[in-house]
């Protein structure tokens, strides 16, 4: 079993269906199907955390992969782990990501060289927004704040809260802090969230889409 | 021209009326004149933790539909000279009175009194706009609880945009023990998200009960270390320059705790 291409773990937070690397998507669909038909016991309507390698498998994949689960055995994802198996690459986050659709209008390419300066803390329970160009904010975000630019967002300060970046989908939009320790990171339509309990580290971090549309958090040294 | 500060905080249960009755009486034993109005206009209770509850006649209601004078509706506490309580009414609701007539009755106690101190309610509705209406300055209670500061924050925010200004921090209910032990989310930590002046600790105190039940504020048992707390904020609010100590494990209050955990 140890060799499967699928394993089915429950652990602290529930049910994991962890996927082989470097396997195919037929494979795969195949491997749940023998997986799922030999148990005694029916998963039907239980929820379901994949975790799968970055490689190769796609995003296309992944959502391909998602609706096969709920419409052929009727099971819940209720999120996702990538797990990188390339120890070079740049993710420090272990990123849960929830793939949402589209909500906003894709990019109608307005210039994103505007900005917006914020001289003040984003507390509970504010909101700041700017749907023609980028965010600064002299201060922090705390968490219950949120700032939603449609290009970018830095923050010269701590983010503890929910930052939404390239918000009308600019893809290439990156949100930066001195602190980066937020509640939740969207940008465009793609939601990442630090693992639970992170601490500081002390130095700033940019946050940008990378390969495979995960949302990525690394050290910030420049744009 | 007197001062008139609203002590609030967001999240219901972390001192307020406790604060409010002590810090009034520590100010009035300073030797300023004082009034305390209680805001929570329904849910009454300063006068009960002021022990006064028996000689409230007429409440902040009764003066703005004109049933009495102001002077007539403000009760005199039993131990401190120049210390007024206004109550509020229990029949009524917190939506009964407009943020204009509680700016009317501060702007008129400020003439005559140097603190007016407003015991706001819990939430973000009427009842805290009201408290705030008539304030200048603002104290913000919290505990080190990650709900507490959360709400101090939301009320932070919404102070400022009704600029009032300056507003400060009273960290409640400190226990330096549970911080050392990393139980316990530590001042500078809270200090670090609200961003805001700190003007006191108050440590962990189990006589708060015991005088909140006897309606005696905390301050006049000077042994206690919140009410050496609160005497220290009520100087500070004076304009006097008082440190605010540093709490270490091996002060009076948490030789007693340990001393308790040993046995």
């Amino acid at each position: 079993m140890e060799n499967a291409i699928v394993k089915l773990r429950g652990y602290k937070d529930g049910l994991h269906l962890i996927i082989k690397p470097k396997v195919s998507l037929k494979e795969v669909e195949e491997a749940i199907h023998e997986l799922i038909n030999g148990m005694n016991q029916p998963l039907e309507g239980t929820s379901v955390h994949i975790d799968m390698s970055t490689t190769p498998l796609t995003s296309a994949d992944l959502m391909e992969l998602e609706t096969h689960l709920t419409e052929k055995y009727n099971l819940n994802v209720s999120g996702v782990n990538l797990i990188d198996d390339n120890e070079e690459s740049p993710i420090i986050a272990a990123p849960a990501v929830h793939i949402i659709p589209h909500c906003l209008p894709t990019d109608n390419q307005q210039d994103y060289g505007h900005a917006e300066i914020v001289r003040q803390t984003i507390r509970s329970g504010q909101t700041t927004s700017s749907l023609t160009g980028s965010i600064i904010i002299y201060g922090d975000v705390n968490p219950g704040g949120e700032v939603v630019a449609s290009g970018d967002i830095i923050v010269l300060g701590t983010l503890r809260g929910n930052a939404h970046a390239g918000a009308n989908g600019r893809l290439s939009s990156v949100i930066m802090a001195m602190e980066l320790v937020p509640l939740q990171l969207q940008i465009g339509s793609y939601v990442n969230r630090p693992p639970i309990g992170q601490k500081p580290r002390g130095y700033p971090e940019i946050a940008r889409i990378g390969a495979e549309n995960i949302i990525i958090v690394e050290e910030f040294i420049k744009f | 021209m007197g001062k008139v500060i609203v002590i609030t905080s967001g999240k219901g249960g972390v001192g307020k009326t406790t604060s409010t009755a002590n810090l009034g009486t520590a100010l009035a034993m300073i030797g300023k004149t004082v009034v305390i109005i209680d805001a929570d206009v329904g849910l009454r209770n300063l006068d009960v933790v002021m022990g006064l509850e028996s000689r409230v006649v007429f409440t902040s209601m009764d003066v703005i539909e004109k049933r009495c004078d102001l002077d007539k509706a403000l009760v005199k506490d039993r131990r401190v000279e120049d210390l007024m309580l206004l109550a509020a009414s229990q029949r009524n609701r917190k939506d009964d009175i407009k943020p204009e007539q509680m700016f009317d009755i501060c702007e008129r106690l400020r003439e005559e009194y140097d603190f007016i101190l407003v015991d706001s309610p819990a939430g973000i509705e009427q009842g805290f706009h009201n408290a705030a209406a008539g304030a200048e300055e603002a104290i913000i209670i919290t505990t080190p609880d990650v709900s507490a500061i959360r709400d101090a924050d939301r009320i932070i925010g919404l102070l400022q945009n009704q600029n009032i200004d300056p507003i400060s921090l009273i960290l409640n209910r400190l226990s330096p023990t549970l911080v050392k032990k990393g139980n316990m989310i530590s001042k500078n930590d809270v200090l670090d998200i609200l961003n805001i002046d700190l003007l006191g600790v108050v440590p962990e105190d189990e006589g708060v009960i015991a005088s909140t039940n006897r309606g005696v504020p905390l301050v006049h048992n000077e042994q206690s270390p919140g009410a050496e707390a609160y005497m220290r904020i009520a100087r500070r609010m004076t304009g006097q320059r008082v440190p605010i100590p540093e709490m270490r494990e091996d002060n009076f209050f948490s030789n007693i705790l340990n001393w308790f955990s040993r046995k």
